[in-house]
């Protein structure tokens, strides 16, 4: 029951508990302190009472002796006291009446005494003195005035007084020696009661104090200790729950706190460990990846950080994988393409050497027919100013065309022969070329007949020493010819090629007279019927005329043309050039790209 | 002294003109299987069989083809037990780029102070003089002249 109040309350307990005590202790005191004091009352009250008594007893005797000494002297100066001491003794009386108001036996004393009193001064006493008085008026007589019946009576009086007063004064005694035995217990019990009571308080005090340390202190000293093994390392340490005080709830907040530590510590330590063993993972294939081995496969997966980062890698070497893959294919790919664009690459080259020589010929050939054309118009005009000056003169027109026809046959013909002539050409050429090697066997020949000639002079000693000169100047002569053939063989190369050339051009120019005189033909009849029309129509004339002046024009823009053409020509061979360059770069490049990606395996 | 001048690679060697016999264009030769690669092969001349050597390739530079001045120059080979009945023995070696013949004087050749091929002699400015008589090893001289030898331990 005390485990289960809270600490406020215990100390509350504990210390109402030791403050009730000494209320107690306390109160019993003052009751007895005022039972002490109340005893001590009554024992002054008693003594006044005998003080009283005592006073009537010294009146009483007062004016007993003083009556005594007049009886003797008969002097009235000796009995002056009694009227003061008769006053005093009953003032005394009256006091006693009021301090014995309580005892009923007191007060029929005192009842009795005074009546007793009274008596006593006026039957004895005042006799007496007037007695006396009587002798004193017979002078000189001195005789005894009382007598002894008169004292004796007087004596019985005072005796029955006195006892009166002895009697009061016994009871006061009485009651005094009964009041002081009375204070002396309670004195005593007082003594017992500090002493027993302080006793008994000191050791509730310290049983009160000893329990509350002993509730405060053993649970402190339990979480010290727990505290205490968790801070040195051992994470299963627990304080134990003694109450259901605030220690108690902080002892279980305690180990609520230490086990959540602990099995966060453990989830951590789990946690850490599958971390290490999905990162050893990752860098085990990211390491194989590094050296080019890219078929490790990557196990981690999950939706944490590192199972999004193996999930990562893995489309990442996945991706890298089938780029690789691509990559390979495509350096086989562009290394065949390669091969094959450098193969046509020469191919058209070749075809575009040709095709400028072609076009070269193609100019010459329109630079031809542009003259003719001119001509031609020049012949039109000449046949339109004829048409102007006299319409007969038609049929000399056309006589004039079929001439001109003619002339253009002529020309073909003339082109043949120059073919032919062409053709002995380059067979001279190739003669002359074996003339060459002739001369150069000789020259060589000269040259080591001259090395010769100059060793044999020199065997012959001064007698062929001019001889030796000689050898020199053939040695030199040699040389020069050499020199010299060398030259006429480069010459002879390039007009070789010039001939060839020009036959191809020839060939050319032939085609395209060919196709003039057709088209010629062609003019020679249109102009024929326009002729008739001309004849007919004469000033029709001008527009024919017109038209070949266009075709005039027409034939020096395609002669323009042709010249753009070949220098478009040209510049497509030097680029031909270019791309077969390229397209080899293009080959290294791209075996440099195989033998590259070869490093990386991606098949397992 | 004059000289005839050649190359063994990119440096003028002269061979002394008192050794030779003839200059002759290079000219087919028979090949002579298992001799030295400096042996260029064995050349017709007038009928008889001369063996050629090949100086370059003697020198250690190796020879790619043939030039228009690379020449056979045949010389009067003199070496100890060596003589024919003529006193001599007919040697082709095949030089490259036979530039001509030069007078040496003999004021200007030195010794060269650094020991090479055994067949090279004194230096003149930028030319080397070949000893022609120093040119064949024993073994190769044994080997391209056996009936001499033959005859000589006969």
């Amino acid at each position: 029951m005390f485990k289960s109040l809270s600490i406020k309350t215990k100390i509350t307990v504990g210390l109402a508990g030791i403050a009730a005590l000494f209320l107690i202790l306390l109160i019993l005191a003052y009751n007895n302190f005022s039972k002490l004091s109340a005893a001590n009352r009554w024992d002054r009250h008693t003594l006044q009472v005998l003080l009283e008594t005592n006073q009537i007893t010294t009146s009483v005797l007062q004016i007993q002796s003083a009556t005594r000494g007049f009886m003797l002297t008969g002097s009235e100066t000796l009995i002056d006291p009694i009227s003061k001491e008769q006053a005093q003794a009953k003032a005394h009386l009256e006091k006693v009446r009021t301090l014995t108001l309580d005892n009923a036996s007191q007060q029929d004393r005192v009842r009795k005494l005074e009546p007793m009193m009274n008596d006593w001064i006026v039957n004895v006493i005042n006799p007496l003195i007037a007695k006396r008085r009587e002798l004193n008026k017979t002078v000189g007589m001195t005789q005894q005035a009382a007598s002894a019946a008169d004292v004796l009576n007087g004596s019985r009086t005072i005796a029955d007084i006195r006892g009166l007063i002895a009697e009061m004064g016994d009871e006061e005694s009485r009651l005094l020696a009964a009041r002081s035995t009375e204070s002396a217990s309670l004195q005593q019990s007082m003594f017992l009661l500090l002493t027993a009571g302080g006793a008994l308080c000191l050791a509730l005090t310290g049983l009160i104090a000893y329990l509350l340390i002993n509730a405060l202190l053993t649970p402190l000293n339990r979480l010290t200790d727990a505290v205490g093994r968790i801070a040195a390392g051992e994470q299963s340490a627990r304080a134990e729950v003694l109450a259901d005080d605030e220690l108690g709830k902080v002892a279980t907040e305690f180990n609520r706190m230490a086990q959540s530590i602990q099995d966060s510590q453990a989830k951590e330590l789990a946690a850490t460990n599958m971390l290490r063993a999905k990162v050893d993972s990752l860098l085990d294939v990211v390491s194989k990846a590094a050296s080019g081995d890219l078929t490790g496969a990557v196990t981690v997966e999950g939706q944490d950080a590192i199972g999004l980062l193996g999930n990562g890698l893995k489309r990442m070497f996945d991706n890298l994988r089938v780029l690789l893959n691509n990559v390979q294919k495509a350096g086989i790919q562009v290394t065949t393409s390669a091969t094959e664009i450098a193969a046509s690459a020469k191919q058209q080259e070749a075809t575009g050497i040709e095709q400028a020589q072609t076009s070269v010929e193609i100019l010459s050939t329109t630079k031809e027919i542009s003259a003719n054309t001119t001509q031609l118009l020049r012949t039109m005009e000449d046949a339109t100013a004829v048409a102007d000056f006299t319409t007969n003169a038609t049929a000399e027109a056309q006589t004039n065309l079929r001439r001109m026809d003619l002339t253009m046959q002529h020309m073909v013909a003339a082109t043949d022969s120059i073919n032919a002539k062409l053709a002995a050409l380059s067979e001279k050429a190739s003669n002359i070329n074996g003339v060459l090697i002739t001369i150069t066997k000789v020259a060589d020949q000269t040259n080591i007949l001259s090395l010769n000639a100059a060793i044999e002079a020199e065997k012959a000693g001064d007698a062929g020493r001019g001889f030796s000169v000689v050898a020199t100047e053939i040695r030199r002569l040699a040389d020069q010819t050499s020199v010299s053939t060398w030259d006429i063989d480069q010459m002879l190369k390039e007009m070789q090629s010039a001939v060839s050339a020009s036959v191809m051009g020839m060939d050319k120019f032939s085609e395209e007279i060919r196709r003039s005189v057709g088209e010629v033909r062609q003019v020679t009849e249109q102009l024929s019927s326009v002729m008739d029309q001309v004849q007919k129509l004469a000033p029709q004339f001008d527009l024919v005329l017109q038209g070949m002046q266009s075709q005039a024009v027409g034939a020096s823009q395609i002669s323009d043309t042709m010249l753009q053409l070949n220098d478009a020509t040209q510049q497509t061979v030097e680029s031909l050039k270019a791309t077969s360059e390229a397209v080899h770069q293009l080959q290294y490049a791209a075996g440099d790209l195989q033998s590259s990606v070869a490093t990386f395996s991606v098949n397992s | 002294m004059k000289v005839l001048v050649f190359t063994i690679g990119t440096d003028r060697y002269g061979l002394p003109l008192r050794a030779v016999s003839r200059v002759l264009p290079v000219m087919a030769m028979k090949q002579i299987p298992g001799a030295p690669d400096f042996v260029a092969g064995l050349m017709d001349l007038h009928g008889m069989p001369v063996p050629v050597l090949d100086v370059s390739r003697l020198a250690g530079v190796a020879v790619e083809q043939f030039w228009l001045d690379s020449r056979i120059v045949l010389i009067d080979y003199v070496a100890d037990g060596a003589l024919d009945a003529a006193g001599q023995r007919q040697l082709g070696l095949l030089v490259e780029h036979v530039v001509g013949i030069d007078d040496v004087a003999e004021a200007t050749l030195h010794d060269p102070g650094i020991d090479g091929a055994p067949f090279l002699g004194q230096v003149a400015a930028s030319l080397q003089i070949v000893e022609v008589n120093e040119l064949l090893a024993p073994d190769v001289r044994a080997l391209l002249f056996p009936r001499q030898a033959a005859g000589e331990s006969a």
